[in-house]
Order: C-alpha cells, then structure tokens, then sequence
C-alpha cells in the first residue's frame, strides 16, 4: 500500500542504471563550455577592437544567440546543416553550446574587461608596451579573476542546458529519463532521479566554483 | 637660486612642443602650447584644476592625442603610428596620481615588467637592476610583497622606481603626491628631489608649492589652456606679473604673498 501514487523505493535502486547518461551530459558541458570559452574571449576582444568591422561581426554573432533559443541553434547545426554536412549528434551539441555559451561568455569577458580601471592601461602602455601586449599581461588576468564567478554560473546553467541535447539523440541525462520511463511507466520516479543527478552535478559545481573564488581573493586583494 | 646643488645643466634642448592644441569636444583645453625643456632642467607647472596642466603632460606622452600641434624629442619629430610612439614612451617615464601598479604583480615585479616585455632584457638581470632601484626609493625590503599591501607613498615610490626601469630622458610626474595623505607626500617629494639632483630631467604637475619653490630650475603657471606666465621660481613666488598668478599663488600660500 502505498500513499503516494508513486514507487519512490525504486529510485535508489534504479539511480545508478543513469551513471553513464550522466557522464554524457558532464562530456557535453564540459566541452560546450570549452569552446565558448575560447570562442567568448575571441569574441570579446573582437567587440573591444577599435577596428569597425570586426567589432561589428562579434556585436552581431552575440545579438544573433542571444536571440534565439538554444533549441533552435541545436536543430540547426544538427538538422539544418545536414545538406552540407552530417555531424553526429555528441558534436552537434558540443558545437551548439560551445556557440551558445560563447556569446554569454563574450559579454561576462568584455564586462570584466571594461572593469578593469583606465589608468592601467595607461601604465602599461606608459611603459612602451603594445596594446596587445599590455591586454596579455597586465589587463586580461585581472579580468579573468573578476571573470570567476559569473562564468561559475554560467556553467551551471550549461549543464543544465545540456539537457536539450536530448532532442537530437544524445544518449545524455534527459533522454535517458525519457526512455526509462516510458518503458516502466514510472514516470514521476524516472524524472526524480534525472533531478537528483543534476541536482548533484551542480552542487559540486557550485562547491568548486566557490573554492576557486576564495583561493584567488588570498592570493590578490586589489 | 635653488637650494638644491644640481648636475650641470646643458644646454641641449631635450623637448620642445610646438602649437599644441587639445579639444576635448568644444572644450579647447589647451590653446596653442609652446614649451621648451633643457636636458637636467627641472619644470613645474602649477595652475588652478581645469587649466590644462594634466592634459598637457598626458598629451606628451601620447596618451591624449592632441589636434594640432608638434612634439620633438631630442630634436626629432614624434609622429603618430603605434611602433613610433612605444619606442618614444620607454623614453618618458610616466608617474600618475593613481600610481596605477600592476595589483596582480609584487612590487619587484612591477619594477621588472617594462625591462623584461618591452625591453627584452633577460629576467635575472633586470631582477638585479630593478632591486637596486628599489633600493633607491627605500623599498627593497618590500620587493616581494604585493602593491595592497603597501602604503600610498610606498606605492608612489614603486611606481617611480617602475618609471625609471626604462631608463627614461624625461621622467614626468602627473599630480604624484595628490592622492597621499599628508604625512605620505613628504617620502614621494624626496624621491623626486634626489631624482633632480641626479641631473634628471622632470615635467612636474603638482601643488606642492613647497616643491615648486626648492627644486625646480622654471616654474609655469597655466590658466585656462595658455601659459600665462612661466619663470624662475624665485621670481614667480616673489613677483608675479600676471593678476590670475597672484590671485592663484594668494590663494595656495596663504601665509605669504
């Protein structure tokens, strides 16, 4: 007899069949963010170039994504590039997210960038250093420091972005829920434990994210 | 006469800028400058906030680009173009109100940083170099530590000892002991004139009258964008030709005048 019109006794028992989804979705936030790293710092000091036309390309990439749902920028690397090319559909979703992230990343690079006071840029370029230079060494690891913790948020909100890959048949967290569910009709149970896995997943994420954050204030105070 | 014994001064005309004109939108902030400074001369400029003084010390280092106007150094035209103006800027070394040292970077560090990525000199000797300069504001004992950890006048003088790891014709001093508190403007001002003893030569921004009057070789008063009046300081401090001086000099020494 059960009060509930659910078997909550079998998650426990099931939890463990979601490790390997699980694995997939950390695979694709891991790499997705990577790559919107690399592409959001690109972008960022693309935006800040005096030079118009590059500015004016990464201004639209980041107005185009943060447009538009990530659900539709899944479909359209994945679906909508098949008549050129067929990607797969782990690195369909690492290159979606990697272009979706990018462009969040890109503003939290160029907003930690602009914090960075006036005068030492000055200083530096007191000095004789070149521009590009004097960002490298004196202005970018300042920024990367105040970078911190908005790109710990934006991770999490990676990961759990990560579940519209589910859509196009990455065997990740999401659809590993949908399956299990439809096959034993615990839906309810099935979706708790997709929960608590992401639910996990974050808060070590959150534990890291708050270590490194307290590991560079000792460090530098400025 | 200055107290100061000084290196010898010659004659040589280290800088020379030339109808120089600032605007920053309407606001004509300088108005055709013309000003000469001798190798060893040491030049103050005082005037009221707003006339320009700052500006025209940024505009030599190029960190403001003037309109109009020429700037030469050693007798050679300073053109516009990114390569020039880094190879004219290890020649001018900058001092700021803010000191604006690299938080990121200990104080040796700092000193180092111009002689190892602009200079290319190898890391163990400009470790050497830059603890001597240490040495020479009073600081080598905090080569290690970071610039929070130190006082405004301790920052200042890293910042100094930064500006001459360069190894710079002209050293200039934007406002240096204008964010210190007071009993910190004493250590910056002796750097500064120990500096002026050693026969270099300083564009100095400042309201330290007391600096004015003992160091340097010319004192100008700017208002509003022009050089009104520049002299000796002896004579400035004494008799004044212009009114707005007097009015300025009455209202900075008020025990005076």
């Amino acid at each position: 007899m059960h009060i509930l019109p659910w078997d909550l006794t079998v998650i426990p028992s099931k939890f463990f069949l979601f490790a390997e989804a699980a694995q997939y979705t950390l695979q694709i936030t891991f790499f997705g963010i990577l790559v919107g790293l690399i592409i959001g710092l690109a972008a960022a000091l693309g935006r800040l170039s005096t030079q118009q036309w590059l500015s004016s390309i990464c201004r639209a990439y980041i107005f185009l994504i943060r447009g538009t749902p990530l659900l539709v920028q899944l479909f359209i690397v994945y679906y909508g590039l098949t008549s050129i090319v067929t990607i797969a559909p782990i690195p369909s979703a690492i290159i979606a997210l990697g272009f979706h992230n990018g462009a969040y990343i890109a503003e939290i690079f160029r907003g930690s960038i602009q914090s960075i006071d006036i005068g030492q840029m000055e200083a530096a370029r007191s000095l004789g250093m070149p521009k590009a230079k004097a960002m490298q060494r004196i202005i970018l690891p300042q920024a990367f420091k105040r970078a911190v913790p908005p790109l710990g948020n934006q991770l999490i909100i990676a990961l759990k972005d990560s579940s519209l890959a589910s859509t196009i048949a990455v065997p990740e967290l999401m659809l590993k829920g949908r399956q299990m569910g439809s096959s034993s009709f615990m839906y309810m149970e099935m979706f708790l434990i997709v929960g608590i896995w992401y639910l996990i997943m974050t808060s070590v994420l959150s534990f890291v994210m708050h270590r490194i954050e307290q590991r560079l204030k000792v460090s530098d105070r400025d | 006469m200055t107290v100061i014994e000084k290196a010898k001064k010659s004659e040589e005309t280290i800088l020379k800028i030339e109808h120089l004109v600032k605007r920053f939108g309407d606001l004509e902030v300088l108005k055709d400058i013309n000003l000469e400074v001798k190798r060893g001369e040491v030049v103050v400029i005082i005037g009221a906030s707003g006339s320009g003084k700052s500006t025209l010390l940024r505009c030599v280092n190029f960190l403001e680009k003037a309109q109009k106007g020429r700037i030469f150094i050693n007798g050679k035209r300073v053109k516009q173009g990114e390569k020039q103006l880094n190879k004219v800027r290890q020649e001018l070394g900058m001092v700021f109100q803010h000191f604006n040292l690299f938080p990121h970077m200990t104080v040796i560090q700092n000193v180092m940083e111009g002689m190892v990525q602009v200079k290319k000199i190898p890391h163990q000797k400009a470790r050497l170099y830059a603890s001597d300069l240490l040495d020479q504001v009073g600081l080598q004992e905090k080569a290690d530590v970071y610039p929070a950890m130190l006082s405004g006048g301790q920052k200042q003088r890293v910042a100094i000892a930064r500006a001459l790891a360069m190894e710079p014709q002209i050293m200039l001093f934007d406002e240096p002991t204008s964010a210190l508190d007071p009993e910190l403007v004493g250590e910056v001002l002796s750097v500064m004139t120990d500096l002026a003893k050693k026969g270099m030569t300083m564009l100095v921004v400042t309201h330290e009258m007391w600096f004015a009057k003992e160091v340097a070789d010319r004192v100008i008063f700017m208002d509003e964008g022009v050089i009104l009046e520049e002299a000796s300081p002896d004579v400035m401090f004494s008799s004044p030709k212009e009114e707005r001086t007097m009015a300025f000099l009455k209202q900075v020494l008020p025990q005076q005048a």
